[in-house]
C-alpha cells in the first residue's frame, strides 16, 4: 500500500510536484463514471441520485469504490445548470444520461437574464453542493471535483444550438451577451462548490471544439470567457481541469492563453506529442471510452500502460463512458495506475 | 444568366440571405431556368460551401448560414419549378439515436443530403431503434442514417441493425453511422454498411450506397 492519500497525490500533480505515480481518475459531470454496474452495487439508482445530495453522495462513494478511480466525481450530467437556467430536463434513466428536452430560447435575441443570486439557490445547485460536503466530511483523502457545463455547452443548453451557432457570425453581441450571462451562473456555482469542499474543478466543454468552431470563433468566444472563469476558480484557490473534445489541433496554438492547470482531450488526440509541444501544461488522458466498453481487458492494460509511459500525468478517461462499459473493464484500467510505483 | 448562376452561388457562399433572394426573385421575374438556378447557382454555391468546411476554411457556423442562404433562394424558386415526377429520389431516414439529442451534425448531414437531391426523412432527436426501422419500412428508404455524438448511444446504432435482422430485413437497407465518438471501425464491428466523418464525406458515403444498392438490386432481379 501506498503511504500518500489520493488527496495529496492529485494535488501534488496540480502544484507541479513529481508524485509516486499518476492518479486514475474520472472528472464527474460529461465524464462521469457513474455506469449501469457501478449503480446496480450502490443501493441508490438513477434518476433519484440527480435530485437528492444524500443519494449523490452514497453513489459517488460507490462508483468510487467500485471502478477504483481515485476520486469523487459530481454531478452525474451537464444538465444542473441548464436547468436553473429554465430548460426542460429529461432525467433519463439508468442507462441513459440525463439531457435537454427543450431549450428555454429559441434565439439569443429572446434571453432575459435572472437575477445571478437568485438563480444559485435553485434548482439542482444545492443538491450538488451538499452532497460534496457530505463526501468531504466523511473522507477527506479522496479529493473531490465537481464538474461544471463549460459556457459555449451551456449557452447550446438553454437556445436551441443551431441558431446559437448562427448567432455567433449574425449576432456577435447577442450571443457575447449570453455567453457572459451563463459564465456569470458558472463563477456562482464554482464559489459554492468551493464553499462547499471540492477539490478542483473540471469544465467540459463539449460544443466549442475545433473542430465545430473554427480557430477564428474559438478565439473571439470561447477563450475569454474560459480565461475569466478559470480566473474566477483560481482565485478562489481551486485548481481547473479543461476537457476539450475531439481533435484540437485547429485551437492547439490558444491552449496554452486559457489559463487551465489541466487539459484533458480525446482518444484521437496523442498527448505525448501535446506534451512536447506545450511543456507548462499539465496533461489528463486519454484511454479510449470505446476501448473501456469494448474491451478486452488486456489491450486495456496494454493501452493504459502507454499512457504511463508516456509519463501523463493524470490517467483518465479520453471522453464520457457508455452507461454500459462493465465494470471489470474499468478496474482493469485503474488497476494498471494503482498497482504501479 | 450565366452571370447571374456565378452570383447565386457567390451569395450563398458569401452567407448574403438579402442578395440571394433578390437573384433568386430576378430569376423568377426575368424567366430565367429555375432548375438550373437551383442546381448551378443555390446548391454548387452549397457545394463550394462544403469545400471550404472540408479544407477547414469554414467551421459549422459558417456551413449553417450557408445552407440558410440557399433554403431562402430555394423557398422563392421552388413553388416555380415543373416537378419531374419521373425523377426518382433515393430517400433517407435520418435521425439521432435514442439517449442522446445532440442534433447539430445530424442536421448538416440532412442539409447536405438534401443539397444532394436526397429525400430526407427527419425523425428528429433521442430516437429509439424501432422508430428507424418502422419509417424505412413505411417510405421503403434505401438508407438508415445513424447519428451520436455519445459514446452511450452506440450501442442503439448496433440495436437498429440487430432489429433488421431480426425482421429479416437487413439486407433491404442500407445503414450508415456517424458522428463524434463513431468509427469505421466501429461501423464494422457493428455490421454497418458505411461511416462517415463529416456532413460532407456522408454525402459521398450515401451516394456509394445507393450505388450498391441498384446494382445488388438488378443482380436479385
Amino acid at each position: 500500500m501506498s503511504q500518500i492519500s489520493a488527496k495529496k497525490r492529485f494535488l501534488a500533480v496540480m502544484n507541479n510536484e513529481k508524485p509516486d505515480r499518476p492518479p486514475v481518475i474520472c472528472p464527474g459531470g460529461m465524464m462521469n463514471a457513474a455506469i449501469v454496474e457501478a449503480i446496480q452495487n450502490s443501493g441508490t439508482s438513477l434518476p433519484e441520485a440527480h435530485r437528492d445530495p444524500k443519494l449523490m453522495a452514497q453513489l459517488a462513494r460507490a462508483v468510487q469504490l467500485g471502478t477504483g478511480f481515485e476520486n469523487f466525481g459530481i454531478p452525474f450530467c451537464m444538465t444542473v445548470e441548464a436547468e436553473v437556467l429554465g430548460s426542460q430536463i429529461d432525467f433519463g434513466s439508468l442507462t441513459c444520461e440525463p439531457k435537454i428536452a427543450q431549450e428555454k430560447y429559441g434565439s439569443s435575441a429572446e434571453i432575459d437574464p435572472a437575477d445571478i443570486v437568485t438563480l444559485l439557490g435553485k434548482g439542482r445547485i444545492g443538491v450538488v453542493a451538499e452532497a460534496a460536503r457530505i463526501l468531504a466530511k466523511e473522507y477527506p483523502s479522496i479529493p473531490i471535483l465537481g464538474s461544471l457545463t463549460g459556457p459555449m455547452s451551456l449557452a447550446a443548453s438553454i437556445i436551441n444550438p443551431l441558431i446559437f451557432l448562427k448567432d455567433l457570425r449574425k449576432n456577435p453581441a447577442l450571443a457575447h451577451g449570453v455567453l457572459d450571462y451563463v459564465t456569470k451562473l458558472l463563477i456562482g456555482f464554482s464559489e459554492i462548490l468551493a464553499e462547499s469542499g471540492v477539490t478542483a474543478i473540471s469544465i467540459a466543454d463539449p460544443t466549442a471544439t475545433g473542430e465545430i468552431l473554427g480557430p477564428a470563433m474559438f478565439k473571439e468566444y470561447e477563450v475569454p470567457h474560459l480565461q475569466k472563469l478559470i480566473a474566477e476558480i483560481h482565485r478562489l484557490g481551486l485548481p481547473v481541469i479543461l476537457h476539450i473534445c475531439g481533435d484540437l489541433s485547429a485551437v492547439k496554438p490558444l491552449l496554452g492563453e486559457i489559463g487551465a492547470d489541466v487539459i484533458s482531450v480525446d482518444a484521437v488526440m496523442s498527448l505525448k506529442k501535446l506534451k512536447e509541444e506545450f511543456p507548462i501544461l499539465k496533461t489528463m488522458g486519454n484511454l479510449s471510452t470505446f476501448l473501456l466498453d469494448s474491451g478486452p481487458a488486456a489491450r486495456i492494460q496494454q493501452q493504459t500502460g502507454r499512457l504511463m509511459q508516456e509519463e501523463v500525468d493524470i490517467i483518465a478517461p479520453a471522453c464520457g463512458l457508455s452507461t454500459s462499459t462493465p465494470l471489470e473493464n474499468i478496474r482493469a484500467f485503474t488497476a494498471v495506475v494503482t498497482r504501479t510505483s | 444568366m450565366a452571370k447571374l448562376l456565378v452570383e447565386l452561388s457567390n451569395a450563398v457562399v458569401g452567407m448574403d440571405e438579402a442578395r440571394a433572394i433578390y437573384l433568386a426573385e430576378e430569376v423568377i421575374t426575368e424567366k430565367y431556368n429555375i432548375y438550373q438556378a437551383i442546381e448551378q447557382g443555390l446548391v454548387d454555391g452549397m457545394d463550394r460551401a462544403g469545400k471550404l468546411f472540408e479544407t477547414e476554411k469554414y467551421f459549422i457556423p459558417e456551413l449553417l448560414m450557408c445552407s440558410d442562404v440557399m433554403y431562402a433562394g430555394l423557398d422563392i424558386l421552388k413553388p416555380y419549378l415543373k416537378v419531374n415526377q419521373s425523377a426518382k429520389k433515393y430517400k433517407v431516414v435520418i435521425g439521432v439515436v435514442e439517449g442522446d439529442t445532440h442534433d447539430i451534425g445530424k442536421n448538416l448531414v440532412k442539409i447536405m443530403l438534401e443539397t444532394a437531391e436526397f429525400e430526407i426523412y427527419d425523425l428528429g432527436r433521442d430516437v429509439p431503434p424501432h422508430d428507424f426501422v418502422v419509417k424505412a419500412k413505411e417510405v421503403n428508404a434505401q438508407i438508415i442514417a445513424l447519428s451520436s455524438l455519445m459514446t452511450t448511444g452506440m450501442e442503439k446504432m448496433a440495436n437498429v441493425i440487430q432489429l433488421l435482422q431480426q425482421l429479416g430485413i437487413r439486407e433491404k437497407f442500407m445503414v450508415m453511422v456517424g458522428g463524434g465518438p463513431i468509427s469505421q471501425s466501429f461501423a464494422d464491428q457493428i455490421g454497418a454498411d458505411g461511416y462517415a466523418k463529416d456532413a460532407v464525406e456522408a454525402v459521398r458515403v450515401a451516394q456509394r450506397l445507393v450505388g450498391k444498392i441498384s446494382f445488388s438490386c438488378q443482380w436479385r432481379i
